[in-house]
């Protein structure tokens, strides 16, 4: 009757209340249960295994940044530091020589450097880079496959869906550790 | 009816925030309908017309083909007899050429290259060393490495020497029979007028002419070299060309054979094609274009192409024996009539 | 020990195989250059996250319960949208947490971070004690929403009651495709965090700068009409401990509080008690409506599981076999290098690994889609259930599962405003039933 001292029906539904609430605690105790035996500290992040990797140029365009957090990457120690780079050059060039219409790249993301005759080595520009891996897929296609393609963590923001791996027709990509987050191609010597 | 400025009213604000939304929501739509139908990606690396060989340049056809007795399938040897040595997996074998096995030598480590002398001792380099057989398959020595980055890929055997190529140092070596190095050859020097061998991955061939003088890959030049056994260079021929006169890629001719009238055969990876040229390095026809070798090319750009490749070696008949590494079989490839 | 496992199954680099030898530089002595990785955000950030997460939800509370302060809530926001939305860009997020959850459940080989299990249970264990905190002023993509409200109009009652089902729905859509491990469509599907990066697919950033327009007049519509982390805390909510009240002293009924709520959580009191005949209806329909929940829920499975292989092919496993056996039987050419041609050579080399896989994945699509459509039916019937269900109300009170917590009716209460001093108590409406006693 008075509406300032609610009593008996509140009290049933107060009841219930509690008991709503115990069940939730519960739920959450036992899935927390459930995961902390399961789960770690250390987190996981986005990575491509080179050796599954198809060049396909979807890294390009699938990444939710508008500059993709992947880029060519170069393992140095397997670089046949070739003059004419089949990574660095068109499939048929008109001369070896940097300008533009001789390049594979189409940003023009590879310095070629002249070491010592008959030597070049060539270097990514990350901030040039798009990750279409056109390279890789010249270099791997002729050469050693020193070229190739991994995530970038300074970039990456680690979506918790990655948008590339979705459309990844390699199925390259997959979750590793934190701590040991790239897959590079190793070398001779390591 | 004269405008005037003046601050817009609510109304006003709704129905231009209205129209931005329906414009906005228009493009969003448009261009959700326009993405996914990418009919060609722009980022292809196009080799596709390289791909096609014109069949009036074709001169042989195949005859046979068996598969590789070992497998994966690395390289061939050709016998003074003609039998064929075949270097898979941890084997040498014999193989006659109509594909019948014969001797098979079980290795510690897969072999990368084969040779047999002509009192029939078999010189099988592993990758870091040479072991030697006799004609029965018995082990009579085991040399020493030659260098710690040592590669060997390639050996030729002509009377008292035995030529290593071993694509690791960059280097020919020459033995005589006991395994005593004798010489360092192709190592670049300028006041010798020797280039050096550019060998970025392990694909460094060498034969003996029948005039003398050693025929050596220098895939990073894109040319065949002539050097005499004392390492004098005496010129080379070939040209980087994707085209079908050249040698293509950043490295190539990976491997040679020669016919008995002193042509040239040549093996390429990445576009894989097995070609003749003249005594004299003029390029002449196409033994086996991309096209025959369809598993080989795709193997080659999963990773590297350091699995893919061709050997070829030639009989006394002028028959070629194509090696496909991928596939692990040898064709036979004869001259059409 | 399962972790360890992990780590070798997943982690590292291919097998250190022999590689050939790069060139002597002999001449310049040059060295190879190192090939750089930059590292990903450290352990400690992730456990800061946590932190700041623990303290903001602190924060708002006190915010809430102590200092009935929206001005707090509302710099608490604009904090939480700079630190969880601009910097650490909507990742790491409770919104997609459940999915990782789910994930975790069925997969053992994931072993879900710490960080993502905190960001899932905390706020959840707040909403059990004392309702949504975090939607309050925490969560970003609700605090952002709440700074755009410019204009708030009212959604209508049927209008939002059926866009209020949208929430589970979601959630089930998330947890299921989770499960079935193709895909967190809750993150995918996000419009607000492409605002935080600045970034995102085309279509996203529509939606997202779409969801802001319509946020300046209609409140939170991300939150009210599509969050599925919102469908967990409003379940919690319910059954909070504590509650979110308009006013600090005793409710006068004086009515200034009706249209204080932009969100449409403010509740009438009952309107004294019903007739008997009307209360017989009513009855009857809530036991019709009981009768008709497991109807529902069978339905929705029924109809979910035929669905199922259809759902299926958003799954890229699936979608590939599908493609790879329509190749079979009448080719297409996918052009040169393209992903669909590529992925069909990657079909091509093991057919029956593929066929098998998207057998699997289509059998746990088939489940997940019936466990879904079954659930579908439950939240429609629950819906309908509660709909006819009557609560009673005493006071104007937020609804406890609907309430954000932002505190912007208190001070349309004049308690409050006696309260903080801001009109003097003899100006307040006295509470409704004093007259009435004292005429008796």
């Amino acid at each position: 009757m008075n509406a300032s001292t609610p009593s008996e029906p509140t009290s049933r539904r107060a009841f219930l209340r509690h008991g709503a609430r115990l069940l939730g605690m519960t739920a959450l105790g036992a899935l927390g249960g459930a995961l902390a035996g399961r789960s770690r500290s250390e987190g996981w992040v986005w990575q491509i295994d080179p050796a599954k990797c198809l060049h396909c140029g979807n890294c390009a365009t699938e990444c939710v940044l508008e500059q993709s957090a992947v880029k060519c990457v170069h393992a140095f120690a397997l670089c046949g530091y070739c003059n004419l780079c089949t990574g660095y050059f068109e499939p048929e060039p008109n001369a070896l020589t940097t300008a533009a219409e001789n390049q594979l790249c189409p940003t023009g993301a590879i310095q070629r450097t002249f070491i010592e005759d008959p030597y070049y080595e060539y270097t990514i520009d990350e901030e040039l880079c798009i990750g279409c891996a056109k390279c890789v897929e010249g270099c791997s296609r002729f050469g050693n496959g020193s070229l190739f393609l991994q995530i970038r963590h300074d970039r990456c923001v680690n979506c918790n869906e990655c948008a590339i791996a979705r459309t990844c027709p390699g199925d390259a990509f997959r979750r590793v550790p934190a701590s040991r987050p790239y897959l590079l191609k190793t070398s001779h010597a390591q | 009816m004269k405008r005037e400025f003046r601050l817009s009213t609510r109304r006003e604000f709704l129905g231009q925030s209205a129209g931005a939304l329906a414009l906005l929501s228009a493009i969003a739509a448009q261009r959700a309908s326009a993405a996914p139908t990418r009919a060609r990606n722009p980022f292809a690396y196009d080799v596709s017309r390289l791909e096609k060989t014109d069949p009036r340049l074709v001169t042989h056809h195949e005859v046979a083909r068996w598969p590789a007795p070992q497998s994966p399938a690395r390289r061939l040897g050709l016998a003074p007899d003609g039998t064929l040595f075949v270097c898979g997996g941890h084997y040498v074998t014999a193989v006659s050429p109509a594909g019948e096995r014969g001797l098979e030598i079980a290795l510690s480590a897969p072999p990368e290259c084969v040779a047999v002398a002509e009192d029939g001792a078999i010189f099988v380099g592993l990758r870091d060393h040479i072991e030697v057989f006799d004609a029965n398959g018995r082990r009579r020595a085991s040399w020493d490495a030659p260098g710690r980055k040592s590669w060997l890929t390639a050996l030729a055997v002509r009377a008292d020497d035995v030529f290593v190529a071993d694509a690791g140092q960059r280097v020919l070596l020459r033995y005589d029979r006991s395994g005593k190095l004798l010489a360092r050859l192709g190592e670049k020097n300028r006041e010798r007028g020797i280039p050096g061998f550019i060998v970025p991955s392990p694909f460094f061939d060498v034969k003996v002419a029948p005039d003398g003088l050693l025929r050596v890959t220098n895939p990073g030049r894109h040319r065949v070299e002539l050097y005499t056994p004392e390492g004098d260079f005496e010129g080379a021929w070939g040209r980087a060309s994707m085209d079908i006169t050249g040698f293509s890629g950043c490295c190539n001719p990976i491997s040679l054979a020669l016919l008995p009238d002193g042509r040239h055969v040549t093996c390429e990876k990445g576009l894989p094609r097995v070609k003749v040229y003249s005594a004299t390095g003029e390029f002449e026809s196409v033994v086996a274009g991309v096209e025959s070798f369809a598993a080989n090319a795709k193997a080659c750009g999963a990773s590297d192409c350091s699995r893919g490749g061709l050997d070829a070696v030639a009989d006394a008949q002028g028959r070629i024996f194509i090696l496909d590494r991928v596939t692990a079989e040898v064709r036979v490839m004869q001259r059409r009539a | 020990m399962v972790s360890t496992l992990c780590l070798f199954a997943l982690g590292g680099e291919s097998p250190a195989e022999q590689r050939f030898p790069p060139p002597d530089f002999t001449e310049t002595g040059h060295q190879l250059p190192v090939t750089t990785t930059p590292p990903p955000r450290a352990l400690w950030v992730h456990y800061l996250d946590v932190a700041v997460l623990a303290g903001a939800l602190a924060l708002a509370l006190w915010l809430i319960y102590k200092k009935r302060s929206r001005r707090g809530l509302f710099w608490l926001s604009i904090f939480s949208v700079a630190w969880f939305g601009f910097w650490k860009k909507g990742c790491v997020c409770a919104i997609g947490a459940p999915q990782n959850v789910a994930y975790a459940l069925f997969h053992p080989e994931y072993a879900v971070p710490l960080t993502v299990v905190a960001f899932f249970a905390l706020p959840l264990i707040v909403a059990l004690f004392a309702g949504r905190a975090f939607c309050a002023a925490v969560c970003p993509h609700g605090a952002l929403q709440d700074l755009v409200l410019v204009k708030p109009v009212k959604v209508p009652a049927w209008l939002e009651h059926a866009l209020g089902v949208l929430p589970f729905v979601f959630l089930g859509f998330g947890l299921s495709f989770a499960a079935t491990g193709s895909g967190f469509p809750v993150c995918r599907y996000d419009p607000i965090v492409p605002i935080f990066r600045l970034n995102g697919p085309s279509l996203m950033v529509a939606l997202g700068v779409l969801t802001l327009l319509l946020g300046l007049w209609v409140g939170r519509p991300y939150c009210r009409f599509a969050c599925p982390y919102g469908a967990l805390l409003r379940l919690a909510a319910l059954v909070s401990r504590w509650r979110v009240r308009v006013t600090p002293d005793s409710c006068t009924q004086c009515r200034l509080c009706e249209n204080a709520c932009p969100f449409g959580a403010m509740r009438e009191p009952s309107p004294g008690v019903a007739s008997p005949p009307f209360v017989r209806g009513d009855r009857r329909r809530l036991a019709a409506l009981l009768g008709l929940l497991p109807v529902l829920v069978a339905a929705g499975a029924l109809i979910g599981h035929r669905l199922g292989p259809a759902v299926a092919k958003l799954d890229p496993t699936v979608a590939l076999a599908e493609r790879f056996l329509q190749q079979q039987q009448s080719p297409v050419d996918h052009g040169l290098m393209t992903p669909e041609a590529l992925s069909l050579q990657r079909a091509e080399r093991d057919p029956k690994g593929l066929l098998q896989a998207a057998a699997e994945m289509r059998g746990r699509f088939v489940l997940a889609c019936a466990l879904f459509g079954g659930w579908v039916g439950l939240v429609l019937g629950v819906k309908l259930v509660s709909l006819s269900v009557h609560v009673r109300r005493a006071d104007f009170e937020p609804d406890r599962g609907a309430c954000f917590a932002c505190a912007r009716c208190f001070r349309s209460c004049p308690q409050e405003l006696v309260r903080l001093g801001l009109m003097p108590a003899a100006e307040a409406p006295r509470p409704a039933s004093e007259p009435q006693a004292v005429n008796a």
